[in-house]
């Protein structure tokens, strides 16, 4: 919505700017201001005694009417009602059904202004006909969008639930690849009847295993399409998204070597290339090797070194999964893979994995992609780098850690010089304080001797 | 930290062997490893904006201010919008809350209030 909504709003905010010039025009002239109310109040006062002549009025400025003068307002206010309705009809009422009067109806400005502009013409005929069915409009397709929300509320919501379930089904279930490699499932502590499934609002479901060799956990995250929510899913209906699905494996510290790795497709894995600081700092999008069965055409990967690359794309992975045949049936479904030892936040050794998720039904097609989570785990869990590489990398690993050294030192020198800099003014502060108060303090000893002076003849007074 | 050897074996055997990775004979569960989900703390401010409860909050103003019920009708409809996407009860609360209550107030002057007293604008 939020490509529409300044639209609306700017659209709402002219029209009561309108509205309230009109009024303002009307007090201007001194009518009396209920006659104009009756057209937005739904009272039961026949307007055909009172709108007439204000209305009249409102549209001829001039003492003595002048057709041409009177026509040539009467345009303008037609046109801008229609353009404003045009907007509202189109952002706010998609896919309701037709039930509802013809467009001018619809916005209750538009009485008001084709009545005025149509009273100078035939002033004896005000028609008040259109006036009752058309004041409930708002109403009922207010009323109806609301219930129309609250339904696809409930089937949205089970929607989204049914894909999560089926995707713990499918995979977290008995017998399933995560059951076979990990030794707790789900969110509890590891009794039979814990749930899979942690649902953080309605569109995001979490899943976690742990117990695994080489990893400390694994975090699924289900991020679903807002399917609860009917105007998201109209905006959806122009900006279409996914159901994405990614794996975050925390790799235990003494399990993983020096890798960066990445693959995406070719337009992403620049983007991530560029986004993301530790494949920007240590890596760089590699050319496809010639003499090497290599990942499909679509994909890029982004490594270290040609060294890692060649070991982690494997001959299994390229004919299972990323291989020119194999990508177009299984591979689909890939979103990026991104391994990292330098990962930024609380674990730095992290092995993520992005893919799109099926439909419910279809939930077996990402079998091999899921697959690839465990296969990678073991495959980094083992994986050593030869001599040279390493103490390439290690170079790398310092330089990058000296720079962040620098950098913390120099945050935190400044730090220091912004706080030298506030006790000194805090010091100049209490001198000051300090100053005026012992300037203070003279003047209430000098007031007290002066006082003092004084208080005898008081006494003398008072004993007097 | 428990350590098999066999298992280190059977990974080594599977390469090339994709399609059985996950069924081979050795166990890779270490349940000794296994550590219980922990939820990481998220501070009010890394919580995404709620642009539905603000949207509503500004046309139940514009609804009261200008006694314009449309207004107040779509002020009514982001709060429910507002609410459907509502993650955590106590964050969010209340700018919904403030965003119903413009609303309605809206509505209740616009339907059952006096007939416009006097202008406001």
């Amino acid at each position: 919505m939020s490509m529409e909504n300044p639209n609306l709003l700017s659209m709402l905010c002219i029209l009561s700017l309108f509205f309230a010039f009109v009024l303002s025009d009307s007090h201007f002239e001194g009518f009396d201001a209920d006659a104009d109310d009756d057209d937005f109040e739904d009272t039961s006062i026949d307007p055909t005694s009172l709108r007439s002549p204000p209305s009249q009025s409102l549209t001829t400025p001039t003492p003595d009417p002048d057709p041409p003068a009177s026509d040539l307002p009467k345009s303008a206010l037609t046109t801008t009602t229609t353009t404003t309705f045009d907007f509202w009809d189109d952002d706010e009422f998609e896919g309701i059904p037709i039930e509802h009067p013809p467009p001018s109806a619809a916005d209750p400005k538009s009485p008001d202004n084709s009545s005025d502009s149509a009273s100078p013409q035939n002033p004896q005929i005000p028609n008040p006909n259109p006036k009752t069915p058309r004041s409930f409009t708002v109403e009922i397709l207010c009323g109806s969008f609301l219930i129309m929300f609250a339904i696809n509320y409930f089937t949205g919501k089970r929607e989204n639930e049914n894909i999560a379930l089926s995707w713990a089904a499918q995979f977290a279930a008995k017998d399933s690849i995560f059951e076979k490699n990990f030794s707790l499932l789900g969110i509890g502590d590891g009794g039979d009847d814990t749930p899979l499934l942690l649902k953080e609002g309605q569109t995001t479901f979490k899943f976690y295993a742990s117990g695994r060799r080489y990893c400390q956990g694994l975090l699924a995250t289900l991020e679903l399409k807002s399917r609860h929510d009917l105007i998201a899913r109209i905006y959806n209906m122009i900006v279409p998204t996914r159901d994405e699905i990614s794996f975050e494996v925390y790799m235990n510290d003494d399990a993983m070597d020096h890798v960066v790795f990445a693959l995406a497709k070719k337009k992403a894995a620049k983007a991530m290339h560029k986004d993301v600081r530790d494949l920007q700092r240590f890596a760089n999008v590699l050319s496809p090797p010639t003499s090497k069965k290599w990942v499909a055409d679509d994909l890029a990967v982004i490594s270290e070194s040609k060294e890692v690359a060649a070991d982690l794309i494997t001959d299994a992975v390229i004919d299972q999964v990323f291989g020119d045949k194999a990508f177009e049936k299984f591979g689909k479904g890939l979103i990026s893979l991104h391994f990292s030892d330098q990962h930024s936040g609380m674990h730095k050794k992290v092995l993520l994995f992005k893919f799109v998720l099926p439909s419910a039904k279809n939930m077996a097609d990402m079998t091999r992609l899921v697959a690839l989570v465990p296969y990678y785990i073991d495959l980094i869990g083992k994986y050593k780098l030869s001599s040279q590489a390493r103490s390439k990398t290690e170079t790398a690993r310092q330089k990058v850690a000296q720079e962040a050294q620098k950098e913390l030192r120099n945050a935190q020198q400044e730090a220091m010089q912004r706080r030298k800099a506030e006790r000194k003014k805090m010091m100049e502060e209490a001198e000051a304080k300090l100053s005026a108060e012992a300037i203070r303090k003279k003047e209430a000893k000098e007031r007290a001797r002066q006082m003092k002076k004084a208080m005898p003849r008081m006494k003398m007074a008072r004993g007097a | 930290m428990c350590y098999h050897p066999i298992a280190m074996n059977g990974v080594r055997s599977l390469k090339g062997k994709r399609s059985e990775m996950s069924s081979h004979g050795n166990d890779p569960r270490q349940p000794s490893a296994a550590r219980p989900y922990v939820a990481p703390a998220i501070s009010p401010q890394d919580l995404p904006i709620d642009y539905a409860g603000f949207i509503a909050v500004i046309f139940g103003v514009v609804g009261v201010m200008f006694r314009y019920k449309l207004s107040s009708w779509l002020a009514l409809i982001f709060c429910a919008q507002s609410v459907a996407n509502m993650r955590n009860v106590e964050n969010d609360l209340k700018q919904v809350m403030m965003a119903l209550m413009f609303s309605m107030m809206g509505l209740i002057t616009n339907y059952f209030g006096p007939p416009r007293p006097g202008k406001q604008s």
